[in-house]
């Protein structure tokens, strides 16, 4: 018989309405993950070691943590966003037997990138004794591997193990600081941060084979996602270059840090920036909260109901909820971090005094405050925004606060000390207000985009 | 068109069959090309997106042109203004939601006027995937269907759009005249060219496509939502479930098609019927029977010292239902001794149905009487049969029949497609010949065995229908009449 007519059966119900998001989304997470830990394990280890060695000393580590953290950052999270993503899929799949597999083969690209340029830089460039280069460039690989193997367990939303793998071994750091800092100096405590770092390395490890006790297979299959997943990667390095951008720009401020060892840093500018950043913690604490419970039920309910057959109404009625839930949690956001905002900014000076904290960071403490506040705004919105696999916009916002945070610095480095910090404000609230408004037109038409442009079916 | 290419005298339209399906249209149309060699032929074939684009056949050397058109796949297209987007899905609505329920050419009409306005640029991106018309969809699912999965409506929706974008926005060649080969998406590409060209148009049903989906959309249990038993009876014109949009479309494009054809030609009577129901002129409708090759089969020579023989020729598949003709033996040897019972056809199309009927033989002790032949060259065995046995659910034309006929075989068929016609004569055969066997009720073992036993145990009835369905074959079954009938149509269509 002559005719097709019918071959339409496999047309009309398709799974992948719902795309594989839950996980991205820790990936999103963790990219402030690690801006805590930096500051945290810094203040902390300075003031424990500060008791015991010369301020030279400390800033000598400081300086190389900071440079290990912002480059390792930089060069890792192409690879730990491209990961997170294939890990998700395989979590969707319901088929984890590559996962151990994954974990080496990422390990393996990730230090073939990062070993030549570790070794150039520290060998070459830097002015440094060679006990420090040797703990550098070793600190610098298990900083760069905690990035990429917390991925594996955030993935599958095993915090409480990294909590206790991080909790562990920045107890052994400090003690391991106390002691080895008296004997070795600066290599001394960078080596004891190695130490803690290692063990946080080695604990996520066992877990990761305990969980997943599959045979180390296809190790690089992950790699064609770089080509699949390319926004993602893209995105992962341009986020982190971006939030760094404004301190490399003021590195070269005339009033900064000049040391023999020609890592240039700018002491005042960092940790009021460094300081600045904690004050988003416990926004960051109520929107991981308010995402996990309220928006995330919606969420599902959202798409569950689409795949179960939902009539129209029903699926415009569970929108209008979702996006209910959304306006309202925002507003929760802005009250709550616009008032430690305004807290923070008129008891700057009374927290300054208290914590000894020179007063030329005043200026650039308070800039830093406001624009943390817009750039975890803008943060969560880039949050909601991988819920709804908006790829390219992810990486158009970025893109935004890259850009601005670049040209509003370097700006600002142009009009002198009184403007330091002004660029960072600016660069936030412009990404602030463009990543809100593509979302707002994103979330107004979500059942048309999520049928026809976000629908793998419908534009493959 | 290029200048060198040839004139195309007849362009087939073809949905899903030749040259890329092997198969009983498939094979209709190779020798329909090849017996009218003094004519050009262009193929327009129509395939599903996942469709194999390898030929099954060799092309004969006339037909001068061959284009693919893939369903549903249509170029991305030119964006528009949104304002002339709005307007176009303004106006084009109504037309398409008519299509959906009573189809008239008008609609059709309006459709194209609009795509034409459009700009000939205009593609998927515009059609079905902007935002403008997914605001019409919208209305439209609210018109048709509200109360149902919005999920369903929407793959659906797509679908039938698709289907219609990619008939209405596809490249169709010049020709004297256009023959389709069924109605659906080819049909619906018939009644456009209809409209962009006034050339005549003919059309040629085997099967009968809008009874076909029918019965496919009937048992498609995907299209099950519990939602769509809607109890309230004050249901609006357009309101319908997935089903009735599925068929109801396909009948829609069925009835634009018979509008747009000079002739529609089917293989026998009772075809007729249906498409008078699906809204056919009947001055249009004409039945030109497939014929078989009658002096190839009539010179069989009919062995006369063999057992009490009957045959089953067919492939071994539930639409066959051979299990009824195995019950019909286990009747039949009762009374007939030393039966020989043949299913001749290959058996590894359904291994399990196959299975079964193994079973079945078992269990009844016809080891001896039933044999399984495999697929065979049947002129070997026509000499030894003697009768032909036809319990199949469904069947348009059998050739068995006739080709057995041809021989002098009587045959016991059951009630489908145009077995009645070819066993009895037509209402209107002059002068009437009188029956060339029996006809049965579906699935009726003892029906059939007894027809059987009345062959093979009254030898005067058994010669009369001899002599009947040989004579009838002779006279109306007759290859060398189906090629000059088409022959002669296609004189008066090509000029």
């Amino acid at each position: 018989m002559a005719g097709i007519g019918f071959v339409l059966r496999k047309l009309s119900r398709q799974d992948n309405l719902i795309g594989t998001v839950q996980a991205y989304v820790i990936s999103a997470l963790i990219s402030t993950g690690p801006w805590l830990f930096t500051i945290l394990a810094l203040g902390s280890i300075s003031a424990l070691s500060g008791r015991f060695v010369s301020r030279s000393v400390l800033v000598e580590f400081r300086t190389i943590i900071i440079y290990n953290f912002a480059f390792s950052l930089v060069l890792a999270a192409p690879i730990y966003m491209v990961v997170t993503r294939y890990l998700a899929d395989g979590i969707f799949r319901q088929d984890v037997s590559n996962t151990p597999g994954t974990l080496v083969g990422s390990l393996v690209l990730l230090y073939a990138i990062e070993v030549p340029i570790a070794c150039l830089f520290y060998i070459f460039y830097a002015n440094l004794s060679t006990e420090l280069v040797l703990a550098a460039i070793i600190n610098f690989l298990l900083i760069s591997g905690v990035w990429l193997i917390s991925v594996f367990l955030t993935a599958l939303k095993n915090y409480r193990t990294v909590t206790q793998a991080f909790g562990l071994g920045m107890l052994a750091t400090v003690l391991g600081a106390g002691i080895l800092s008296r004997l070795y100096g600066a290599a001394g405590i960078i080596t004891s941060f190695s130490l803690g770092l290692s063990i946080i390395l080695g604990l996520i490890f066992a877990r990761i084979l305990s969980e997943y006790p599959h045979p180390i297979t296809n190790p690089f299959a992950f790699m064609r996602y770089f080509i699949k997943y390319w926004e993602i990667g893209l995105s992962g390095f341009i986020y982190n270059v971006a939030i760094w951008s404004d301190k490399w720009i003021m590195w070269f401020a005339p009033e900064a840090d000049q040391p023999a060892s020609r890592l240039i840093t700018f002491s005042n500018y960092d940790s009021a920036m460094f300081l600045a950043y904690l004050t988003v913690v416990p926004s960051m604490a109520m929107f991981i909260l308010s995402v996990e419970t309220n928006f995330y039920e919606h969420y599902v309910k959202f798409y569950r109901d689409i795949q179960q057959l939902a009539t129209y109404k029903q699926i415009h009625e569970n929108w209008k909820t979702l996006v209910r839930s959304i306006l309202s949690s925002s507003r929760g956001f802005l009250v709550l971090q616009g008032s430690i905002c305004v807290m923070v900014i008129l008891t700057s000076s009374k927290i300054f005094d208290f914590l000894g904290i020179n007063f030329l960071q005043l200026g650039i403490f308070r800039f830093g405050v406001l624009g943390t506040m817009f750039q975890v705004f803008s943060l969560f919105i880039l949050i909601i925004l991988s819920y709804f696999d908006h790829r390219k916009a992810t990486l158009l916002v970025q893109s935004v606060f890259l850009i601005t945070n670049v040209g509003f610095t370097l700006i600002s480095l142009k009009l002198g000390f009184k403007f330091y910090g002004y660029g960072y404000f600016l660069a936030s609230l412009v990404t602030f207000i463009f990543s809100a408004f593509i979302t707002m037109n994103y979330v107004d038409k979500l059942i048309y985009h999520t049928f026809i442009t976000r629908n793998a079916s419908v534009t493959e | 068109m290029t200048s060198d290419q040839q004139k195309i005298n007849v362009c087939l339209l073809l949905e899903g069959t030749y040259p890329y399906v092997a198969g009983g249209v498939s094979g209709w149309v190779h020798e329909l090309i090849r017996e009218q060699s003094h004519l050009t032929f262009h193929i327009t074939a129509i395939l599903p997106p996942d469709a194999s684009q390898d030929y099954r056949y060799e092309l004969p050397d006339n037909v001068v042109g061959i284009n693919n058109i893939i369903l549903h796949r249509l170029q991305r297209g030119e964006n528009m203004k949104s304002r002339a987007q709005h307007q176009l899905f303004q106006q084009i609505e109504t037309p398409l939601l008519n299509l959906q329920a009573r189809a008239r050419t008008k609609d059709l009409k309006k459709i194209m006027a609009l795509l034409q306005d459009a700009g000939g640029r205009v593609g998927s991106q515009v059609l079905l995937d902007s935002e403008e018309v997914w605001v019409m969809m919208i209305r439209m699912y609210n018109t048709t269907m509200g109360n149902n999965s919005f999920l369903d409506y929407f793959w659906s929706w797509r679908a039938l759009m698709g289907g219609l974008y990619s008939m209405l926005l596809a490249d169709i060649p010049e020709a004297d005249c256009y023959h389709a080969l069924c109605t659906g998406f080819a049909g619906l590409l018939l009644a456009r060219t209809r409209l962009e060209t006034a050339k005549p148009c003919l059309l040629t049903e085997h099967g009968i496509y809008t009874n076909e989906r029918r019965i496919e959309i009937g048992s498609a249990d995907w299209l099950e939502d519990p939602r769509s038993q809607n109890l309230n009876v004050e249901r609006n014109r357009f309101e319908k479930n997935l089903r009735d949009l599925w068929i109801e479309s396909f009948a829609g494009y069925s009835k634009l098609c018979y509008e747009a054809c000079d002739r529609i030609f089917t293989l026998y009577e009772g075809n007729k019927d249906l498409q008078l129901e699906d809204g056919a002129d009947p001055e249009k409708l004409f039945v030109i029977p497939n014929g078989i090759d009658f002096e190839r089969y009539s010179s069989i020579q009919r062995s006369e010292s063999h057992p009490p023989t009957i045959a089953l020729i067919g492939r071994v598949v539930p639409i066959k239902d051979i299990k009824t003709y195995i019950r019909a033996v286990a009747i039949l040897q009762r009374s007939v001794d030393n039966l020989r019972a043949l299913i001749m056809g290959p058996t590894d199309e359904d291994p399990d149905y196959f299975e079964e009927c193994i079973e079945m033989v078992d269990h009844s002790q016809l080891n001896d009487v039933i044999q399984f032949t495999g697929k065979v060259k049947i002129d070997e065995y026509l000499g030894e049969i003697d009768v032909i046995v036809l319990t199949s659910l469904s069947e348009a034309q059998p050739l068995v029949i006739l080709e057995a006929g041809a021989a002098g075989i009587p045959s016991v068929a059951t009630e489908v497609g145009a077995c009645r016609e070819i066993i009895e004569g037509r209402s209107d055969e002059t002068p009437v010949m009188g029956a060339g066997g029996l006809v049965c009720s579906l699935s009726s073992p003892g029906e059939v065995a007894h027809a059987l036993q009345k062959l093979l145990t009254d030898p005067q009835f058994y010669q009369s229908c001899s002599g009947n369905i040989k004579e009838r074959v002779r006279k109306y079954y007759n290859k060398t009449d189906q090629h000059k009938a088409y022959r002669d149509v296609y004189a008066q269509y090509t000029g």
